[in-house]
């Protein structure tokens, strides 16, 4: 163990920040399967691989408070970072938990609510993906560029308000970047595809140069370092290729509906002026 | 990369040749920094995960390449899959594509990254000459390769659509 890190998990106890991290995961993952319930009751589809993306986020993040990660404690607190920034939020995201907020429960102040404040015009410029990177990726260069990281292995309350940062921007990110739920500014795939190009880039520059040199004010045993370093490295790589693929998949979707919008309004036009569909030279039976 | 409104494609065209060659040559470049560096860096140790962060510069270059690999990668499997889907694939002028960006991509590391920036060499403590030979010229058979198949691809849609 190390001078900076010895207060993680087992060795804290219980302490408040995990205590209300997993309260808060079990709390909101049964709000959200009820509501999907509810909504499959009433007759609308939800595809039941939302609840299963939820829950497994949920359980993540309970995982990265509660249990045991393994390796040394820079590794395993890379472990926790992976797991509460990147792979949680993005299980998260792609059960689009604000769409189901807004048709799951019945009409009333609560959804007028989140609807205006899904709407609202700072919630619009902070799904904006370039400022949702700066502060996710930017965090992560201020926490481990400055004396932070050093500080807050001391103190509970500043790691609760440390991871608590790192979770609610790996949300923010990922919700910006895959543009699953309804929000006021649909920003397009160039503005997306470029946040996590620029992104990805200064997480890799980053775990690169943790590699070499730990955070100031910490001394951890180097291969414990390049071995977190290393996981930040490629379990960045992992995530960063899956919301590649949600992005490219939400093109492919739009495309294929673009395409088939096209060929009706071709056929209606064959239609109109009268002539059959020239169906059987093959030309249009795609 | 947005919807642009694809023209159906005239029949006996065999698709859209020129975006075909691109999609997979983009998949082509990907392929091979992926395997450059799965093979080189993470296999062999060769130039390792760290050894290009004396520059900053060098680095940046470094997180930039590597991520736009992984996102061209995932970007190049989806705009061949709407190819594939509009049937707008030629698949002479793909295979054409996939090798030149691969050639492409190696001839441009060993050249440009390796002996004009010197970013990175392929290989430590050794005489490097046989190693950069062998990286250029692989390079150059992929580069070759590729314009030999794209040569062709292009006179046999040409005489195809002269008949």
């Amino acid at each position: 163990m190390t001078v900076a890190h010895g207060r993680h998990g087992a060795a804290m106890g219980a302490g408040a920040g995990e205590l209300i991290a997993v309260v808060g995961a079990v709390l909101v993952a049964g709000g959200y399967l009820l509501a999907a319930r509810r909504l499959r009751r009433r007759g609308d589809a939800w595809s039941p691989w939302r609840d299963v993306s939820f829950g497994a986020g949920a359980a993540g993040v309970v995982w990265a408070a509660m249990g045991p990660l393994p390796g040394g404690p820079f590794t395993a607190h890379m472990g926790r970072h992976l797991l509460v920034g990147m792979a949680a939020p993005l299980l998260l995201v792609l059960a689009r938990p604000l769409t189901l907020a807004l048709r799951g429960p019945a009409p009333g102040a609560a959804r007028r609510g989140l609807l205006a404040m899904a709407h609202s015009r700072p919630v619009g410029w902070l799904v904006f993906p370039p400022l949702a990177a700066l502060l996710d990726v930017g965090g992560l260069w201020v926490l481990y560029r400055t004396p932070l990281f050093a500080g807050m292995g001391h103190e509970p309350w500043p790691h609760a308000l440390v991871h608590a940062h790192v979770l609610a921007a790996g949300l923010l990110f990922a919700f910006a970047v895959c543009r699953l739920d309804p929000v006021r500014r649909r920003w397009g795939l160039a503005v997306r595809g470029a946040t996590l190009l620029a992104a990805g880039a200064a997480h890799a520059v980053l775990a690169k140069t943790l590699y070499a040199t730990a955070p100031p004010g910490t001394s951890f045993a180097a291969g414990d370092l390049r071995t977190g370093s290393q996981l930040m490295y490629y379990g960045g790589d992992l995530v960063e290729a899956a919301l590649a693929a949600v992005v490219a998949a939400s093109w492919y979707r739009a495309a294929g509906r673009a395409q088939r919008r096209q060929r009706r309004r071709a056929s209606a036009d064959w239609a109109y002026r009268g002539c059959a569909r020239p169906a059987d030279s093959g030309v249009y039976e795609r | 990369m947005s919807t642009p409104a694809h023209p159906h494609p005239a029949p006996g065209t065999g698709g859209e040749p020129r975006r075909s060659m691109v999609v997979c040559g983009v998949i082509g470049a990907a392929v091979t920094a992926a395997l450059d560096e799965i093979v080189f860096h993470q296999i062999l140790h060769w130039h390792h995960f760290y050894d290009r962060s004396t520059l900053g510069v060098g680095l940046l270059s470094d997180g930039l390449l590597h991520t736009a690999e992984l996102l061209a990668l995932v970007a190049g499997f989806f705009l061949y899959a709407d190819l594939r889907r509009r049937r707008a694939l030629a698949p002479a002028h793909a295979l054409a594509g996939f090798f030149l960006g691969a050639g492409v991509f190696q001839v441009f590391d060993g050249i440009v990254d390796h002996k004009l920036l010197r970013l990175h060499q392929v290989r430590y403590g050794v005489d490097v000459t046989p190693y950069d030979w062998a990286w250029n010229l692989a390079g150059l058979v992929l580069l070759v390769v590729g314009g030999v198949l794209a040569v062709r691809a292009t006179r046999r849609s040409e005489t195809r659509s002269v008949a």
